[in-house]
C-alpha cells in the first residue's frame, strides 16, 4: 500500500530528525524505552494475528536480555555478536516450548505461557551463581558503533529505533502476504482454515518463533543500554504490561505495537507520578489495579484496538450495529 | 528423610484442600460457560482480607467469615455483570485477556485498600496441635481440610439433588437445549460466578490463619488451583479436588526436599506436563461434554 510507505518514510523522518529537536536526556531514555516495548508488543500482535495469546512473552524478553548479558559479561564476547546469539538461542528455546504449547487450545496455551513465565522468573530469582539473583548482574558491557562519537543515549536512539523499523517492516510483510492471509484463516477459523489445507500448527509455530525473536531482540537491547538486569523487569507485572500495550494498539494491528507501546509508557509515567499523590499509603505495583481495568474495559467496548475501536464508532454512530453481530478480536482485514 | 514425609504430606493435604475450592470454581465456571477465569484466586484474597477487617473491627468471628464469603461472592457477581456478561460468546482471546485483567484489578485494588503488608488471622479453635502418624496437625489444619470436604459434598448433593443444581448441570451440559427449556445460560453464568467466589472466600478464609493473607495471595493460588484443575480434567469435579489435594502434595514434598524457592517452577512443570499429555480437543471439546 501506498498510503502505509509514505506513512512509514514521514515516521523514519520525524524519528531521524527528533533528536535535533529535543535532546533532553528523559525524551531519549523515553523514547528508547518506548522503541523497546514497541518491539515486543509487534511479536506479541503477530501472536494475536494467529488467534493466540501468550502471558510468558516478559519471559523471552528477560532470557534475551540474561542469555546476552551473560555471554558477553562472563565469555567477554563483543556484545554485537552476544546480542544476535541471544535472539537465536531464545528463538531455539521457544521453538522447544512451542512444539508441546501449541497444540494447547487458546486458554491453555495462554496459561501455559504464564507457567513458562513464572518458572523462568523463579529460575532466574533462584540460579544465583549464574543470573546473580534477586540482586540481578551488574557491569553489562555497552553496546557501542565503533567510530560513531555520539553520547551512548542517542546511539541507542538509533540503534533501537532501526530495530523497530526493521521488525515492523519484517511482520508486515509477513502479514500482507501468503503467511498474512493464511493467519487471518486461523483466526477465523481454525478448522475452516486447516480445510483449506493451511498448516495450522506451522504457521503458529513460526509466528511464536518470531514474536519470541522480536522479545528477546528487545530484552538483549535493553540489557547493554540499562546495563544492570535484575528478575523483576521481566514478571508476570511486564508481561501484562506488554498486554496492555497490544491490546491497546489492537490485537491484530500491526501498526497499533508503536501506538500502544507509546500510548501506554507515556500513561505509566502520568500514573507514576499521579497515584502516589493520591493513595500516599501504597508502594510496589499499585498501577496494576488501573492496568488492569483499563484492560477490561479496552475489551468490552475496543476489542479491535482503541484507534480502530473510536475510527469504527464514528463510522457506525449513524448505523448500530446489528444486535448479535459477531464479535472478534481485532477486526481482521 | 524418611521421618519428614509424614509431617509433609500432612502438609500438602492442608494446603492442597484450599487449591481443592479453587478448582472447583474454576470446574464450575468453566463447565457453564466456557471460560477459564484467570481471576479464581483473587477471591480467596478478597475473602481472607475481608474476614481480617471485619475480626480487626471486633466482629465475631461466624459474622466475620460470614460477612467475608458474602463479600466474596458478591464480588464475583458484580465481575460477571461488569465484566463479563459484556463480552459474552466472544473470541477466547478476549475472554482471556478480561478475566486476566480483572485479576490484575482486584490486585491492584486490594493493595490500595489493605496495603503490602501481611494481615494475619486467629486460628477458628485456639489449642494445641494433634500428633498423627509422626505428623503434627494444627487445629487450623484440621479445619481446612475439614470444611474442603463438608464444601465440596456440598457442592455434590447440590448439583445432584436440587433442582437448581440440576439447571447448572444443564447448562453446562447443552446450552442452546436448556435455554429451550428455560435456563437461562446467563443467569446460570452469574450463578457459577457467585458460587465459584463463594467457595473461593471460603478457602481463603480457612488458609489465612495459616498462611496469613496478603493482597498477592491470590495469583499462586489461582494458579496452582488451576493445575488442579486441569490434573482432574477440568470437566469433572471430584477429579480436580482429587488434583488439588496432589498439588497440595507435590508443593509440600518439593519444598520439604528440595529447595523451597523452587516449588512454584516445580508445580508449573507439572502443570506443563498435564498439559502436553492432554490433547487439545479432547479438552476442549469430548471433556466439557460429559461434564
Amino acid at each position: 500500500m501506498k498510503r502505509e510507505r509514505v506513512g512509514l518514510a514521514v515516521l523514519a523522518l520525524c524519528l531521524g530528525a527528533l533528536p535535533a529537536v529535543v535532546s533532553t536526556a528523559y525524551t531519549i531514555t523515553l523514547l528508547n524505552i518506548v522503541g523497546l516495548y514497541a518491539i515486543v508488543t509487534l511479536g506479541l500482535i503477530l501472536l494475536g494475528c494467529s488467534g493466540q495469546v501468550s502471558l510468558g512473552q516478559a519471559a523471552f524478553y528477560g532470557l534475551g536480555a540474561y542469555a546476552s548479558a551473560l555471554m558477553s559479561k562472563d565469555l567477554g564476547w563483543s556484545p554485537w555478536v552476544t546480542v544476535p546469539l541471544a535472539v537465536l538461542i531464545v528463538s531455539g528455546t521457544s521453538y522447544l516450548i512451542g512444539l508441546p504449547t501449541l497444540r494447547l487450545a487458546e486458554h491453555f496455551f495462554a496459561l501455559a505461557t504464564l507457567g513458562v513465565g513464572i518458572i523462568v522468573n523463579v529460575l532466574m530469582v533462584q540460579l544465583v551463581p549464574i543470573t546473580g539473583g534477586a540482586s540481578g548482574l551488574r557491569d553489562i558491557p555497552a553496546l557501542r558503533v565503533p567510530g560513531v562519537r555520539l553520547p551512548a543515549d542517542l546511539q541507542f536512539y538509533y540503534l533501537i529505533w532501526i530495530s523497530v523499523a526493521a521488525t515492523l517492516v519484517l511482520a508486515r510483510n509477513m502479514t500482507s502476504h501468503r503467511t498474512g492471509r493464511a493467519l487471518r484463516a486461523i483466526l477465523g477459523s481454525e478448522v475452516g482454515a486447516a480445510a483449506l489445507g493451511i498448516e495450522v500448527s506451522r504457521y503458529r509455530m513460526q509466528v511464536f518463533v518470531l514474536s519470541a525473536a522480536y522479545a528477546a531482540l528487545a530484552g538483549a537491547l535493553y540489557a547493554h543500554y540499562i546495563r544492570f538486569i535484575s528478575p523483576s523487569p521481566f514478571s508476570l507485572y511486564a508481561a501484562l504490561f506488554f498486554l496492555i500495550m497490544a491490546v491497546v494498539g489492537g490485537l491484530t494491528n500491526i501498526w497499533g505495537g508503536l501506538l500502544g507501546a507509546g500510548a501506554v509508557t507515556i500513561l505509566d509515567q502520568i500514573v507514576r507520578a499521579e497515584v502516589p499523590r493520591l493513595f500516599p499509603r501504597v508502594g510496589g505495583e499499585y498501577q496494576t489495579a488501573i492496568y488492569g481495568i483499563i484492560l477490561v474495559l479496552i475489551m468490552i467496548f475496543f476489542p479491535s484496538g482503541v484507534v480502530r475501536g473510536v475510527l469504527d464508532m464514528r463510522r457506525t454512530v449513524s448505523q448500530p450495529a446489528p444486535e448479535g453481530a459477531t464479535p472478534t478480536v481485532g477486526a481482521a482485514r | 528423610m524418611i521421618d519428614l514425609l509424614p509431617q509433609l504430606v500432612l502438609t500438602g493435604l492442608t494446603i492442597g484442600s484450599i487449591y481443592a475450592l479453587v478448582a472447583l470454581g474454576f470446574v464450575l465456571i468453566y463447565n457453564v460457560t466456557g471460560i477459564l477465569n484467570f481471576a479464581q484466586g483473587e477471591f480467596p484474597m478478597i475473602g481472607a482480607l475481608v474476614c481480617a477487617t471485619f475480626l480487626a473491627w471486633h466482629a465475631s468471628l461466624p459474622f466475620a467469615v460470614l460477612a467475608a464469603v458474602t463479600a466474596a461472592a458478591v464480588l464475583g457477581a458484580v465481575m460477571e455483570r461488569l465484566a463479563v456478561e459484556p463480552v459474552f460468546g466472544s473470541h477466547p482471546l478476549t475472554l482471556i485477556i478480561v478475566t486476566f485483567g480483572v485479576s490484575m484489578a482486584f490486585r491492584g485494588l486490594a493493595l490500595m485498600l489493605w496495603g503490602a503488608d501481611p494481615y494475619s488471622l486467629p486460628e477458628f479453635t485456639p489449642g494445641g496441635p494433634f500428633v498423627l502418624l509422626g505428623g503434627v496437625l494444627t487445629r487450623q489444619a484440621v479445619w481446612a481440610i475439614g470444611l474442603s470436604v463438608v464444601v465440596t459434598v456440598g457442592l455434590f448433593l447440590f448439583l445432584a439433588r436440587t433442582i437448581p443444581g440440576a439447571a447448572v448441570r444443564a447448562c453446562a451440559d447443552n446450552p442452546l437445549a436448556s435455554r429451550l427449556v428455560g435456563i437461562s445460560p446467563r443467569r446460570m453464568s452469574l450463578f457459577a460466578f457467585t458460587l465459584s467466589a463463594a467457595l473461593g472466600g471460603v478457602g481463603g478464609i480457612v488458609i489465612a490463619p495459616i498462611t496469613g493473607a496478603t493482597y498477592d495471595m491470590g495469583l499462586a493460588l489461582g494458579l496452582k488451583g488451576f493445575v488442579a484443575a486441569v490434573i482432574g480434567g477440568l470437566a469433572n469435579a471430584p477429579a480436580a479436588v482429587v488434583g488439588g489435594y496432589l498439588v497440595g502434595l507435590i508443593e509440600a514434598l518439593t519444598t520439604g526436599y528440595l529447595t523451597p524457592g523452587y516449588s512454584d517452577a516445580i508445580t508449573f512443570l507439572v502443570l506443563l506436563f498435564v498439559l502436553f499429555l492432554q490433547r487439545e480437543g479432547l479438552l476442549h471439546g469430548a471433556q466439557r461434554r460429559q461434564a
